[in-house]
């Protein structure tokens, strides 16, 4: 995605029901410090919050005619965040909550999809509150809670006070093992730093750079079918561009819909710049990232998120792109 | 821009050019003004002979506007429905609260709008709305000539709306895809809309035997309905693409008229010179041409670039000015013909 100053910051917030995101959007609305944040609800009238930059919508995802089928978007969102592009004042940041319920990915397609949006804003973070008391057993019993997980660049791990150091341990290594990449702050009544949490520029291909993931050894206890976990890979030899390109591609089409997210730092055979990469399903932003840094070792690392990676030969396929 | 001395049109020599600070949302005739909305809430009124006038109105944006029989109604971001007259008078019809008032429309004294999946009609002194109800949130709405049927798009189509005996009734339209702005074409017998995909949704109503007009280059934003024959005229284009709507099959297996093609970016914004068999086309860039619908047409400059999207122009009722506005908030308005 094109940098541009004028491109108002979006942070999508998700979790679910009861942990903490109401408590945590009255923070948002409360503490502006002067800065004029929007914040686009579903079914948030009751609450009684008097700002006309609460916005009511309904979450309604489409699939965009394409022809590619997890190819959906948030068709309020494009019609909301066009609407508040035309507003003579100029907002610091936008704030998208979604329902407990809700799967992330059309949030995120939206604005790689949508080219009015893309213009004029760019995704900044996805940030989920988790409960620490009631995770574990979500994880086990939905779906979405997992992909919202699975999704965070943020996960605010919310009612640290209410379970035990070894509880709470057990519930970051749960998130870890589905997200090496996302970052963990742990609260209490959300009370973390408004600026942990917006203006992160998490979407931004720069910070794939900065994010080293905690590279896990692979273990895959009690793990079935449908469960999020990730995988990484690292190849110390250069990689061969074609090849990458075609598998990467092939990968994306036939096995978009069960990768969540993908993101990659990459060194080709005869390329002098890094190449950096990050997908949401079948859609991807990569571009080369400037020069490797002098001191730098050079290498490729990629990271997937998704459920069945084990079926995709992943390693194989990575290991087949390197240069002879 | 570059040092280049720009060489003014008549229109920019001969105009008044106002910096207003905020984007230009809409603009509809009324009496013989022309009504304009803008993205901080305020409506101005433009005459061939006096100074403009200035009304607040909404908080936050006017994201729709249109004539009725006693003043201009609005839409706004406020989630407020209002009937503004031409002398400042600002009548609330009906506060939506935290949800935005998305559509609006008007013919003669029924006034109606959408605010998520419904719309909301008044008519004959009634206080109490008839609401219709949709699946998903309303893109557009359009009332035809007669004020017998309304258009109301959504996810997945047009709904179409017959007053019959005093109650509407509704026939479905569909076509997958989200569907934004709708409208008639000048005889009733076809409807048209815009889709989140780079192309316009056709139907002929008689049938309902659809079409679709693609191959932009980006979304199409605007279109409007010009000539004889008529042609729909369509921006979202480097030239303002003309689909021929006359005969039995209108523009189905024929090629567009591609005229105004001077603008090097997109079109953003199309209007018809009525009377006449040509059109304005605004750009990305803030350029607007007048253009002739033929296949070799002769382009006018109108407005040179000015850095923003073009977002409306209009036509005064008496066709003696035109009005261009972009999103940044500049307007021009000037004499359409020589002094």
């Amino acid at each position: 995605m094109e940098t541009n100053t004028s491109q108002v910051p979006v942070t999508v917030l998700t979790g679910f029901l009861g942990a903490g995101k109401t408590t945590l959007l009255n923070r948002i609305l409360t503490e502006q410090h002067g800065r004029r944040y929007a914040v686009i609800v579903n079914e948030f009238g009751e609450q009684g919050i008097d700002n006309d930059l609460v916005v009511d919508a309904d979450e309604e995802v489409f699939e965009m005619n394409n022809g590619c089928i997890c190819c959906t978007v948030r068709g309020d969102l494009i019609r909301i965040l066009g609407g508040l592009m035309k507003r003579a004042d100029q907002l610091d940041a936008i704030i998208v909550e979604t329902t407990g319920l809700a799967d992330p990915a059309p949030v995120a397609q939206t604005f790689f999809v949508d080219q009015d949006v893309a213009d004029r804003t760019k995704l900044d973070a996805i940030v989920t509150v988790a409960d620490a008391v009631h995770l574990s057993t979500q994880l086990g019993e939905h779906h979405e809670a997992e992909e919202q997980i699975a999704f965070a660049d943020v996960v605010l791990l919310n009612k640290i006070d209410l379970v035990d150091k070894s509880k709470l341990a057990g519930v970051k290594d749960r998130i870890r093992k589905i997200n090496p990449y996302t970052k963990i702050i742990e609260t209490n009544r959300c009370a973390a730093p408004l600026e942990e949490i917006l203006g992160l520029n998490a979407f931004s291909l720069d910070r794939v750079l900065e994010v080293e993931p905690d590279f896990l050894d692979s273990d895959h206890d009690h793990e079935h079918d449908d469960d999020v976990t990730s995988v990484s890979f690292v190849s110390d030899t250069p990689l061969d561009l074609e090849k990458f390109e075609k598998w990467f591609g092939n990968l994306l089409q036939t096995h978009g819909q069960n990768i969540l997210r993908s993101k990659g730092i990459l060194d080709f055979k005869n390329e002098k710049d890094r190449y950096v990469f990050q997908g949401v399903h079948m859609l991807m932003d990569a571009s080369p990232m400037g020069p490797w840094p002098e001191k730098s070792i050079r290498n490729s690392r990629v990271v997937f998120i998704g459920r069945k990676l084990e079926t995709m030969n992943l390693k194989e396929g990575f290991e087949s792109c390197k240069s002879d | 821009m570059n040092n280049e001395s720009v060489i003014k049109s008549r229109f920019e020599e001969n105009g008044k050019v106002f910096e207003t600070g905020a984007p230009v949302t809409g603009a509809v005739s009324i009496e013989n003004a022309v009504a304009v909305g803008f993205g901080d809430g305020s409506i101005r009124f433009f005459w061939p002979d006096n100074d403009p006038l200035e009304v607040q109105a909404h908080s936050g944006a006017i994201l729709s506007i249109a004539s009725s029989n006693d003043g201009v109604i609005t839409g706004g971001q406020d989630g407020r429905f209002l009937k503004i007259s031409t002398n400042a008078e600002v009548e609330e019809i009906y506060n939506f609260g935290t949800r935005w008032v998305d559509n609006v429309a008007a013919y003669e004294s029924m006034v109606l709008c959408s605010s998520g999946k419904n719309v909301y009609i008044w008519s004959d002194e009634n206080d109490k709305p008839k609401i219709l109800e949709h699946q998903s949130t309303i893109g557009g709405i359009a009332i035809d000539q007669n004020g017998r049927r309304i258009a109301v798009s959504c996810y997945g189509g047009v709904t179409l709306w017959r007053l019959e005996k005093n109650k509407w009734k509704s026939s479905k339209f569909a076509w997958k895809g989200s569907h934004g702005k709708v409208g008639f074409s000048p005889d009733g017998k076809y409807l048209v809309t815009t889709m989140q995909e780079n192309e316009l949704h056709a139907w002929r109503i008689r049938d309902k035997a659809s079409f679709a007009m693609s191959g932009y280059p980006s979304k199409v934003k605007s279109f409007t309905w010009a000539g004889d024959n008529p042609y729909l005229v369509t921006a979202g284009a480097k030239e303002a693409i003309c689909w021929p709507f006359d005969g039995k099959e209108g523009p189905k297996g024929r090629k567009p008229l591609c005229i105004a093609s001077g603008g090097q970016q997109n079109a953003t914004f199309v209007e018809s010179l009525p009377g006449e068999k040509a059109v304005f086309a605004g750009f990305r860039n803030g350029m607007v041409l007048l253009s002739e619908l033929s296949e070799h047409p002769n382009d006018v400059l109108i407005q040179n670039p000015t850095g923003s999207e073009v977002s409306n122009i209009s036509i005064s009722p008496d066709r003696s000015h035109i009005l261009v506005g972009d999103s940044k908030g500049q307007i021009l308005w000037s004499p359409l013909w020589e002094q």
